[in-house]
C-alpha cells in the first residue's frame, strides 16, 4: 500500500511454513504485482527454518506494504484465517509460499470484482510439473461470463483458494477448517452461496507441483478429504445441491479410481451417507463415466475400528503413536479387562482368566468385538501402515503368519459377519477344543479349510468370494515388496531389518526362486530368431554377468542362512535376492 | 432233530463273539448248531475249539467264500446258475449235512446264506439277522438296484424269510428296509465264564497284550490294502506318530491285509497278537488309552456291544481313499447320528490334520 493510510483494495494472504527454499520467489512475485492499493500479510505458521527471519526481512524492507504475524503451527487453514482476521482490504487472496502469481494478477481480477460487483473473481491455473519440467493450463470455464450451476457441475478449479479473489465480508461468516483438503471443505460451498461470480480467463496464479507435498504423497491424515467432501455437501447451498452433488460425484470418481484409492474405503463410507443425492442427481444420469461412481454405493466396507484387546497390560505408546499417525479418523475401540464382566464370558474363557492364559480371553474378547462393532483387530504388539485402509474394501480377511498358520495379530471383519459369527460359536460348546483352549489361530484355519477350502500353504487366496487370506507379507512380515500393511513389532531390530520366521524365509526365498523360474521358463520359451523380435517389447536381454554373480552369492547367502538358522532370521540377505529380481524386472519392463 | 433248534452262520470274529453271546442269551435253553464259514480269518483252526467248549450242539464248516467268489451276486448268469445247482453245491461246500431249524441267525446276505434261505424257503424256519458293524444300521441290503441277486427269483426269498434284525443300538439303526429292529443285549464285561469261553476259543494270553509294553494310542488299521483300495491311511498313521510320539503308538495291523505295511515302513513297533480286538476289550482295563482308527466298526465296539466309553479319534475326515462312507448318503448320516446321539463326549472326528495334531497333543498330555 505504499504508507498510505488508504483501505487497499487486495490483501493478499501467504501462509508460511517451511518454505525457505521458496518463499522469496513467491513474496517477490507479489511485490510485482501491477495493482498498487494492497497489503502483503505473511503468516508464519511456527517455521523452523529460515523462513520466519525471511519474512520479517521483507517486512522491514516494505513497511506499510508487508506485514508478518509469527504464530504456533496449526496449518494452513488457521493460518489463513489468522491472516483474515488483520486484513483490512476489499477484497482477500491466498497465496500459498511455494507458487508465483503473475504480475497483473490482483490489478485485473480486482478491476472485474469492481466492474460487476463481484463476490467472488477467479482465473485459470498454470500448473507446473517441476520434476517433469513441463507444464499445463487448467482453465476455469470454458466461457467469460461465468453460468453458476454449470460452472458448479462442470467447471474446473472450483477447490482453488488460490486462484480466486473473494469479497472480505465473506469471511465474517466463513473460516478455514483445521484440517488438510482444507480448500475442499470450504471453497466450493462458496461458491454455491456467493453467487456474484466473475471471471478473467488468464493463468494469473502458478502452482508448482512437486512430488512429497500434501497433494501427492500419503499419510494417515489424508483422510481429511473424505471429511472435507462432507463439509462441501454439508455446507452447500441448497438451491445448487444437485451440482454441488455432481460436483463432488466428479471430484470422488476420481480420487477413488486415480488419485487416492488407498481411501477408497473412506470414501464408500461417504457415498452411502449421500446415497439419495448420488443416485437421484440429474447429472449423473447423464454422465456415463462418472455415474460408474454409483457402482460403490453396492460395496460394503469394513468401519473404520482398530479394535485392540489388551488384558495383560497398558497398550504400549508406540502403537498409539502409530494409530493416530496413520488412522487419526480411525475409531480405537480399546478394551482391557474391565469390558469383559467374567459372566459375560463362555466357561472356556473365563477358565482360561483364572488360569492366566491372558492370551486365549484375549482372542475370544477381540473377535466379540470384531462382531459386535466389525473394524480391523490389531493387536498391541502390531505396528499397521497405512496400506491397512485398502484392506477394509474386503468383507472379511485374515492373513498368513507362515505357510500353514494364520495371524492373529491383525484380521478384519464387516461387523455382523457370520464367519466370525460361527469363529465366535466354537467357544460356547464344551468341546475338547474349548477343553485344551485352542488358540484363534488354529480355530481360524481349521474353520477355514473345513467351510471354505483354505490350502495351507502360504498363499494368497479368496474364498468363495467372501473370505480374503493375504500372504505373510500382507499381515506379518515386511518383506519390503510394498504389500506390508502391519508387521510384528515384538522384535525389536535395526532400520532396515526385519525378523522373520524360518518358515517364512523359507516360503519368500521358495517364491522369488519360483518366479525367477518361471521368468526363465517364459525367457526360454522363445528360441533365438524363432520368432520376429516385438518391437513393442523387446526381448530382454540375459541377465548381465554382474547380476548373475551376485544373485548367485545372494543365494548361496540365504541358504547358509538356513542351515545354520534355529527360530529367527534376519532377513537382509533375501530382501537382496528380491531386490536383484526387481531390478531385472524393472529393466526388463523398461 | 428237534424243531426248536437254531443255527448260527458266522463270517467273522465279530460275529463269532455275537454268535457265543447269543447262545448263552437269547438261544439259552434251546439247541443251537453253529455254521463256520471260510470267510472267518482262522476258521480252520477255531474249529475243534469251537467244539470243545460244548456251547454248540454241532459246530459245522462251509466254503461259502469259495463259493461267493465263484458266482458273483453281481453276475445274473452266475446266480441264476448257482440256484439251479444248489444241492450239488452244498455238498461240495459244506461239511456236514444241515438240520431242521426253526430259526437261522445270520449277518451277511451273501449268495451262501441266500442259498440257504431259499433252501428253507417252504419250511416252518424263521430267518434272523444281526449285528455285523455298522453296515447293518444303514444298508439295505435287498434293494433291488444293488446287485443283480436281489432281482433274481430265488436270490430275493431271504427277504420273505427275514422277520427282524438284532442290533446292540436299534434306534440307530437307518437302512430304509422295512424289518424291525430288535435289541442284542449288550455283551457283559463281568461275566467271567463268557470270558473264560472266548479266551479258549481265540487263544488268548493276558500276558501277551498289550504287546510290547504300553501303548496309549493304538491305530486300529483297516482292510484298505486288502480290498485294493489306495488311501492315505499310511500318512495317517505317520501324523498320528509324530504327534503322540513313536513310544506311545501302536497300529494294530487288519488281519485281512497281506502283510504289515505300518510295521515294515516303521510306522509303528510290531503288534504281534492275534487275538481280536473284542476279546481285549473284555479282558483289559482301557483307562488312558485312546483308539484312532480311519472308520474301523472296532472302534466303535466298544460303545455299541460293550456300553464302554473308550476316548476314539475317528479320521474319516481326513481318509483320502474311495469307500463307502464317504460315498454313501446314509452311512455319512449314521456317522454323524452315531456322533450326536450316541458317541459321547470322547469320540473326535477331527476334520483337519491340524486339529488331529491338537487333539492327539491334547490327549497325549503334550498340549502347550
Amino acid at each position: 500500500m505504499n504508507n498510505t493510510a488508504q483501505t487497499p483494495k487486495v490483501s493478499i494472504i501467504v501462509p508460511v511454513y517451511q518454505v525457505e527454499m521458496y518463499l522469496e520467489r513467491a513474496v517477490d512475485s507479489l511485490l510485482a504485482q501491477t495493482l498498487k492499493e494492497k497489503e502483503i500479510l505473511l503468516v508464519d505458521d511456527g517455521s523452523e527454518d529460515a523462513s520466519p527471519a525471511l519474512c520479517d526481512r521483507y517486512a522491514r524492507e516494505y513497511p506499510g506494504l508487508v506485514q508478518v504475524i509469527h504464530k504456533e503451527n496449526e496449518g494452513l487453514g488457521p493460518a489463513r484465517n489468522t491472516g483474515v482476521r488483520a486484513a483490512a482490504g476489499e477484497y482477500i487472496a491466498f497465496v500459498d509460499s511455494d507458487d508465483t502469481v503473475e504480475p497483473t494478477m490482483y490489478e485485473e481480477m480486482y478491476e472485474k470484482a469492481v466492474q460487476d460487483d463481484c463476490d467472488i473473481v477467479m482465473c485459470d491455473v498454470r500448473i507446473r510439473y517441476v520434476e517433469e519440467e513441463r507444464e499445463t493450463v487448467s482453465v476455469t470455464y470454458p466461457r467469460r461470463e461465468i453460468d453458476l450451476p454449470d460452472y458448479i457441475a462442470n467447471g474446473n478449479n472450483i477447490t482453488y483458494s488460490v486462484n480466486k479473489l473473494f469479497r472480505r465480508s465473506i469471511w465474517a461468516e466463513n473460516a478455514y477448517e483445521r484440517m488438510l483438503f482444507e480448500d475442499i471443505a470450504l471453497i466450493p460451498a462458496l461458491m454455491t452461496r456467493y453467487q456474484r461470480v466473475g471471471y478473467v480467463q488468464k493463468p494469473f496464479y502458478t502452482y508448482y507441483r512437486r512430488a512429497n507435498t500434501i497433494s501427492t504423497s500419503e499419510t494417515g491424515a489424508m483422510a481429511d478429504i473424505v471429511q472435507a467432501f462432507r463439509y462441501f455437501l454439508g455446507r452447500c447451498n441448497p438451491a445448487y445441491r444437485e451440482e454441488a452433488v455432481y460436483c463432488a460425484a466428479r471430484q470422488l470418481y476420481w480420487n477413488m479410481t486415480s488419485s487416492r484409492p488407498l481411501f477408497q474405503a473412506d470414501f464408500i463410507g461417504l457415498l452411502k451417507e449421500y446415497k439419495k443425492d448420488f443416485l437421484l442427481n440429474p447429472y449423473l444420469g447423464r454422465d456415463k463415466e462418472t455415474r460408474k461412481l454409483l457402482a460403490f454405493l453396492d460395496r460394503e466396507v469394513i468401519p473404520d475400528n482398530l479394535i485392540c484387546v489388551h488384558f495383560s497390560g497398558p497398550v504400549p505408546e508406540a502403537y498409539r503413536e502409530e494409530v493416530r499417525r496413520d488412522f487419526p479418523r480411525a475409531r480405537l475401540l480399546d478394551a482391557d479387562r474391565s469390558a469383559f464382566p467374567a459372566d459375560r464370558l463362555p466357561p472356556s474363557v473365563r477358565l482360561a482368566l483364572e488360569q492366566g492364559r491372558t492370551a486365549y480371553a484375549e482372542e475370544y474378547a477381540a473377535l466379540r468385538l470384531l462382531y459386535e462393532e466389525g473394524g480391523i483387530v490389531l493387536a498391541p504388539d502390531r505396528r499397521a501402515s497405512l496400506g491397512l485402509k485398502r484392506l477394509r474394501l474386503n468383507r472379511v480377511f485374515f492373513g498368513f503368519e507362515d505357510a500353514e498358520a494364520i495371524t492373529t495379530g491383525c484380521f478384519g471383519a464387516l461387523p455382523g459377519h457370520y464367519v466370525i459369527q460361527a469363529l465366535l460359536e466354537t467357544y460356547e460348546a464344551d468341546t475338547v477344543y474349548n477343553q485344551m483352549f485352542l488358540p484363534l489361530g488354529d480355530r481360524i484355519r481349521d474353520f477355514l479349510m473345513i467351510h471354505f477350502g483354505l490350502k495351507p500353504n502360504g498363499r494368497s487366496q479368496l474364498l468363495r468370494q467372501e473370505v480374503q487370506v493375504y500372504l505373510p507379507s500382507v499381515l506379518a512380515y515386511d518383506m519390503k515388496d510394498g504389500d506390508n500393511c502391519c508387521k510384528n513389532a515384538s522384535f525389536p531390530v535395526p532400520e532396515g531389518f526385519e525378523a522373520v520366521r524360518d518358515g517364512v524365509l523359507r516360503l519368500w526365498s521358495d517364491r522369488l526362486l519360483e518366479n525367477w523360474t518361471l521368468y526363465k521358463k517364459e525367457r526360454d520359451k522363445k528360441p533365438a530368431g524363432a520368432n520376429a523380435p516385438d518391437k513393442a517389447a523387446p526381448p530382454a536381454p540375459p541377465l548381465p554377468e554382474r547380476y548373475r554373480q551376485e544373485l548367485d552369492d545372494r543365494v548361496r547367502e540365504v541358504t547358509e542362512a538356513y542351515e545354520s538358522s534355529t527360530s529367527w532370521r534376519v532377513t537382509r540377505p533375501l530382501r537382496a535376492v528380491g531386490g536383484l529380481w526387481r531390478k531385472w524386472r524393472e529393466r526388463r519392463g523398461s | 432233530m428237534s424243531n426248536n433248534r437254531a443255527l448260527i452262520l458266522v463270517n467273522s470274529v465279530y460275529q463269532l463273539l455275537t454268535a457265543v453271546h447269543l447262545r448263552r442269551t437269547v438261544l439259552s435253553g434251546r439247541e443251537a448248531d453253529l455254521l463256520v464259514t471260510d470267510i472267518l480269518p482262522g476258521w480252520e483252526a477255531l474249529l475243534p475249539r469251537l467244539r470243545d467248549t460244548g456251547a454248540f450242539a454241532r459246530v459245522l464248516s462251509a466254503r461259502a467264500g469259495e463259493l461267493n467268489r465263484q458266482y458273483p451276486a453281481a453276475r445274473e448268469e452266475a446266480v441264476d446258475e448257482a440256484f439251479r445247482s444248489l444241492l450239488p453245491l452244498f455238498r461240495g461246500t459244506l461239511s456236514d449235512d444241515l438240520g431242521e431249524y426253526s430259526q437261522v441267525y445270520f449277518a451277511n446276505f451273501d449268495l451262501f446264506t441266500r442259498m440257504l434261505a431259499c433252501w428253507y424257503y417252504t419250511r416252518p424256519c424263521e430267518f434272523i439277522g444281526y449285528e455285523d458293524g455298522f453296515s447293518s444300521y444303514v444298508i439295505d441290503y435287498l434293494r433291488e438296484d444293488r446287485a443283480a441277486i436281489n432281482r433274481h427269483s430265488d436270490g430275493r426269498k431271504i427277504g420273505d424269510k427275514i422277520s427282524v434284525m438284532l442290533l446292540y443300538e436299534p434306534h440307530l439303526a437307518m437302512r430304509g428296509d422295512c424289518l424291525p429292529n430288535r435289541p442284542l443285549p449288550k455283551i457283559p464285561r463281568d461275566d467271567p465264564a463268557l470270558r473264560e469261553t472266548l479266551n479258549y476259543i481265540f487263544g488268548y494270553r493276558p500276558q501277551d497284550y498289550p504287546p510290547d509294553g504300553a501303548a496309549d494310542f493304538l491305530f486300529l488299521e483297516q482292510s484298505f490294502r486288502a480290498e485294493g483300495i489306495r488311501t492315505n491311511d499310511l500318512e495317517l498313521m505317520r501324523e498320528c506318530r509324530e504327534a503322540v510320539g513313536p513310544g506311545r503308538f501302536l497300529v494294530k495291523p487288519h488281519p485281512r491285509n497281506p502283510e504289515n505295511l505300518p510295521h515294515r515302513l516303521g510306522l509303528t513297533r510290531k503288534y504281534a497278537g492275534t487275538a481280536p480286538w473284542e476279546l481285549l476289550l473284555l479282558n483289559q482295563d482301557p483307562a488312558g488309552r485312546t483308539l484312532i482308527t480311519v472308520c474301523s466298526n472296532a472302534a466303535l465296539t466298544g460303545r455299541i456291544v460293550f456300553g464302554m466309553d473308550i476316548p476314539t479319534v475317528m479320521l474319516y475326515r481326513l481318509f483320502d481313499g474311495r469307500v463307502l462312507w464317504k460315498e454313501d448318503d446314509t452311512l455319512r448320516r449314521y456317522l454323524l447320528r452315531f456322533r450326536r446321539q450316541f458317541a459321547g463326549k470322547r469320540y473326535y472326528v477331527p476334520e483337519t490334520v491340524y486339529q488331529l495334531r491338537s487333539l492327539l497333543h491334547y490327549l497325549g498330555g503334550r498340549h502347550e
